[in-house]
């Protein structure tokens, strides 16, 4: 049992994650992977097995675009970009995890 | 939508993208010194998987997917798919084709322009009115148009070689414009048109003169008349009485005598309950306007030509759908039995691949995605059957329309695809695949995750099948049976005349030359002295009436003088000349019959022997004398008693007859009919008694058949009946013995490793037969039980189609099926049991 303390993601934050990781500039997978777990002071793990089923998931919604580049060692890789619409929905799931995790707070303390 | 068409976009592409990108990040990983934990084992195809299945269409290609699979794994068992497709199509194509034939002959529209505001009227009780009368009820205005016609009327058509009669409709002027009667070429018949006018059905255009458009302003010569021909029907015409009657021509009534049947056309927002009210007041004033005719304001009728109404308000209507429910009830049986089969059969099938779903399941398969398959795969199999058996329908029905039935009366069944066979097809379709997928297909699935223990469940279901199976093969067995035993008993019934040696002419005067009964006595003794002088002719007669192709009937009163008491009397009536009854072969049972002497002075009659005994009582019949009604002064006496005749169907009770000879009636009918008599078979004489009656004179119309085709008509009722129902019957025994032999077979077979234990243990194979012939007795007993309970309930109405004499409770059909049933099913159990028998115990053991 000694592993569970290890967070895991609740249902749903992966997207909130990848979209924030992603309002800085466009990135590859893996880099938003190692973004997401190094501005979470490495606490978070994004396993490939949720990243790319998420990945494609928003892709197919509208709220990231991907296309083929050259990564920084020179390799192919595949670059996702936050779109208009992906910002909106950062917004909205932003304000929406805030409000719950303030809520949850709130209860922690009394 | 956008995601539709992204999905499509990027398709192709996906799959190779996700694969190098999944390699992308594996080697970042692999950079990075393992910093981030790679996918465990197997991991790495769930992503793919599940990346990839969102832009997928999942459902659509998982469905494209089963159907291959479903395809692939039937073709694999031929013998399961052969079953089913035979069950179905069998099923499904009966039911078809009885739909369509009951739907043609019970909902076809009359060709008219909205059919459902014409109504038929009858007056006074009859059929038919003068057009007089017709006249008078258009003229009263309650209607928005009155039109007539006689739908019997026969024509002599000359084409310049031969005159042969053609069976047209007199109608009155505006028959085709107030009932819109539609047409294919040319016109219909206008209201200012002369009487010389005439329209052609779309067969007789195409058979007798090639289809040739160029007809239409031509004239063809009709009891001597030249009529132009203005319009050719279309082919799908369906006359107002419906039932596939099709005469050749439509043509103005142009003879004062022409009865005419009234239709008339509502007005619009008239109920067809206030149109009876109208006419009710409207049959008052003809009783008071023509006092002399018969009396109108009772026994009024008006009724829908087309519908449900027509149904429901024609009572000659009523049995014929009772009929056609019930072949339809039966034929719903046999699909059933069908359906039960093939779920029997998917069921045995599912149970074999209890290992198949339990391993995938295990591997982690949805249960959903599981029955979706296997409700494909029964839909699959359901909708091949519907195909078949669409097309067996199909062939069938063109084959019955193709069939010209040996009928006085030109009928032909026009049996078309439409609308509702369709809607019928897909329903039965849905049912089909309903019953026989979701049954198995649940219960394979929940039986797989299910531990062993739940089979007995399955058994018991699979038994319930059987004995349902077995119910129902029973009672439409039974119901087959019957039809058939009454089939064999109308065909023993004797017509009370010899058919099989006699032959029948029809002759069509044209009344213009043939103006009174002096011209055509003379025509009909010329004729019969010419007819008795064939090699092979031994007699000829006259006749009003033959048997079966006509028939008159008379209620009177009959005042015997000597005794003083008044009888009031039902009788069949005939006219005929003497030598009638040798032709016949009607044996005479006492006194004489006519003689050619029997002119003037005293009438004398011949009576039967039904009407001597309730008539007549204890009188002595021969001499007795009688006045025909209350006010009748010349008295007849009976000459002669013979033996009865059937008169208008083969099953009907005897009834009182009485014949009169053709020299003391006023013979004044321009439709004469010759009986004769021949030595040589008659199909023979066919020929040479045409030639020697168109030789007498080539503008009469002629018609020249042996006894035995022209009155087909009185055989036809109980011979199609019986052989429909016959026919279902042996394929309700078939489909039944089918599914009886899959179901015995499979659950003889689950028990292998049972008979192998119990043959291990030291059982003898005779013990083990026993147990399983023993196991199939029971369920026998019980389906049939419950079979023939149900059958005895619904036998009770069926006697009104049965010939006298034969009770539905019929204890040989009872005692056919049972055995036939017994039979059935003791062979579908020996052989699986002797397979079981020949199975090596220990193989039998180490199989599960």
């Amino acid at each position: 049992m000694a592993k569970s303390t290890e967070p895991s993601l609740l249902q749903g934050t992966l997207d909130l994650l990848i979209l924030h990781a992603l309002q800085r500039g466009e990135l590859h997978g893996f880099a938003i992977a190692q973004t997401i777990h190094l501005l979470s002071d490495q606490v978070l793990t994004v396993e490939e097995g949720s990243l790319y089923p998420a990945l494609y998931r928003l892709e197919l919604d509208g709220a990231i675009c991907a296309h083929w580049g050259v990564s920084e060692n020179n390799r192919r890789a595949r670059y996702y970009e936050i779109t208009k619409r992906g910002r909106k929905l950062l917004a909205a799931q932003a304000q929406t995890w805030n409000r719950l995790s303030t809520a949850v707070q709130i209860v922690l303390s009394r | 939508m956008r995601r539709f068409w992204l999905k499509l976009w990027r398709r192709r592409r996906l799959q190779q993208d996700l694969e190098d990108e999944l390699a992308f990040h594996r080697e970042m990983t692999a950079e990075h010194g393992n910093s981030l934990p790679l996918g465990r084992g197997g991991t790495e195809t769930v992503v793919r998987e599940q990346a990839y299945d969102q832009w997928r269409f999942v459902f659509l290609e998982n469905l494209g997917r089963d159907l291959v699979y479903a395809a692939r794994g039937l073709r694999r068992s031929p013998a399961l798919v052969a079953t089913a497709l035979v069950s179905l199509a069998l099923g499904i194509g009966v039911n078809s084709t009885v739909f369509s034939l009951g739907m043609e002959f019970l909902f076809s529209e009359p060709s008219l322009r909205d059919a459902s505001s014409v109504v038929a009227i009858r007056l006074g009780g009859n059929s038919h009115s003068t057009e007089r009368v017709l006249n008078f009820v258009r003229d009263s205005g309650v209607f928005q148009d009155v039109a007539g016609n006689n739908e019997e009327v026969f024509v002599n058509w000359n084409d310049g070689v031969d005159t042969r009669p053609v069976f047209g409709v007199a109608t009155s002027m505006n028959y085709f414009s107030s009932l819109g009667v539609p047409v294919e070429y040319g016109r219909g018949i206008l209201p200012n048109d002369p009487k010389e006018v005439v329209v052609l059905s779309h067969d007789f255009w195409v058979k007798h003169l090639n289809g040739d458009p160029a007809i239409l302003g031509r004239a063809l010569n009709l009891d001597g008349r030249a009529c132009t021909v203005v319009g050719i029907l279309p082919a799908n015409h369906r006359t107002l009485i419906g039932f596939g009657f099709s005469p050749d021509l439509y043509m103005p009534s142009y003879l004062d005598a022409t009865l005419l049947a009234i239709y008339a056309r509502l007005k619009p927002g008239m109920s067809r309950g206030e149109a009876r009210a109208a006419l009710e007041n409207v049959a008052q004033q003809l009783d008071r306007v023509f006092p002399e005719q018969f009396k109108y304001y009772k026994h009024n009728q008006l009724m829908a030509v087309s519908g449900v109404a027509r149904l429901t308000e024609q009572s000659e209507m009523f049995s014929t759908g009772v009929f056609l429910a019930l072949l339809l009830g039966v034929t719903g049986l046999v699909l059933l039995i069908a359906c039960i089969n093939v779920a029997s059969l998917l069921l045995a099938r599912a149970a074999a691949r209890r290992p198949e779903m339990a391993t995938r399941l295990a591997l982690g398969a949805g249960r959903g995605r599981l029955l979706q398959q296997l409700l494909v795969e029964s839909s699959l199999l359901s909708i091949l059957g519907a195909a078949c058996g669409l097309a067996a329908s199909q062939f069938t029905a063109s084959m019955l329309a193709q069939i010209r039935l040996p009928l006085p009366l030109p009928i032909h069944l026009r049996i078309e695809p439409d609308w509702r066979l369709v809607a019928y097809a897909v329903f039965l379709t849905v049912f089909a695949t309903i019953a026989c997928g979701l049954l198995p297909a649940w219960r394979s699935v929940k039986e797989s995750i299910a531990a062993d223990f739940h089979r007995d469940r399955g058994m018991r279901l699979r038994r319930t099948l059987v004995v349902a199976q077995l119910a129902v093969s029973l009672v439409v067995l039974f119901i087959g049976f019957l039809f058939l035993h009454n089939l064999g008993a109308a065909g023993a019934m004797s017509p009370g005349f010899d058919v099989r040696n006699t032959l029948r002419a029809e002759i069509h005067l044209p009344p213009a030359t043939y103006k009174d009964s002096q011209h055509i006595n003379l025509y009909a003794g010329q004729a019969l002295r010419e007819l008795g002088a064939i090699p092979g002719i031994t007699g000829a007669a006259v006749a009003r009436i033959v048997p079966f192709t006509d028939n008159t009937h008379f209620s009177s009163d009959l005042v015997f003088p000597s005794s003083g008491k008044t009888v009031r009397a039902v009788f069949q009536w005939n006219a005929v000349s003497p030598a009638f009854f040798q032709v016949m072969d009607i044996p005479v049972l006492q006194g004489r019959v006519f003689r050619d002497d029997d002119r003037a002075g005293q009438h004398v009659v011949v009576v039967n022997r039904t009407f001597v005994k309730r008539y007549l009582g204890n009188q002595p019949p021969i001499g007795a004398s009688f006045l025909w009604g209350a006010q009748g002064k010349t008295p007849y006496e009976i000459i002669g008693v013979v033996e009865g005749t059937k008169t208008m169907t083969i099953g009907e009770e005897d009834a009182p007859q009485l014949y009169e000879t053709l020299t003391q009636i006023a013979n004044n009918r321009p439709r004469i009919q010759f009986v004769l008599r021949s030595a040589i078979p008659p199909a023979q004489q066919v020929q040479p008694v045409h030639e020697v009656l168109h030789r007498l004179d080539p503008a009469v119309g002629t018609e020249v058949a042996t006894m035995y085709s022209s009155i087909g008509l009185a055989f036809l009722p109980s011979q199609v009946g019986g052989v429909l129902m016959g026919t279902i019957g042996a394929l309700a025994l078939l489909l039944a013995a089918i599914g009886l032999y899959g179901v015995m077979v499979y659950s003889v077979a689950r028990r292998t490793r049972e008979i192998g234990v119990r043959i291990a243990i030291g059982a003898a194979p005779r013990d083990i037969t026993r147990m399983v012939l023993i196991d199939s007795a029971q369920l026998i007993g019980i389906g049939s039980a419950i079979g023939l309970l149900v059958a005895l309930l619904i036998a009770k109405p069926l006697a009104i189609f049965l010939v006298p004499g034969l009770r539905p409770t019929d204890p040989l059909s009872f005692s056919a099926v049972l055995f036939t049933l017994a039979i059935t099913g003791m062979i579908a159990t020996w052989g699986p049991v002797r397979r079981a028998l020949a199975v090596d115990p220990m193989t039998s053991l180490r199989q599960d």
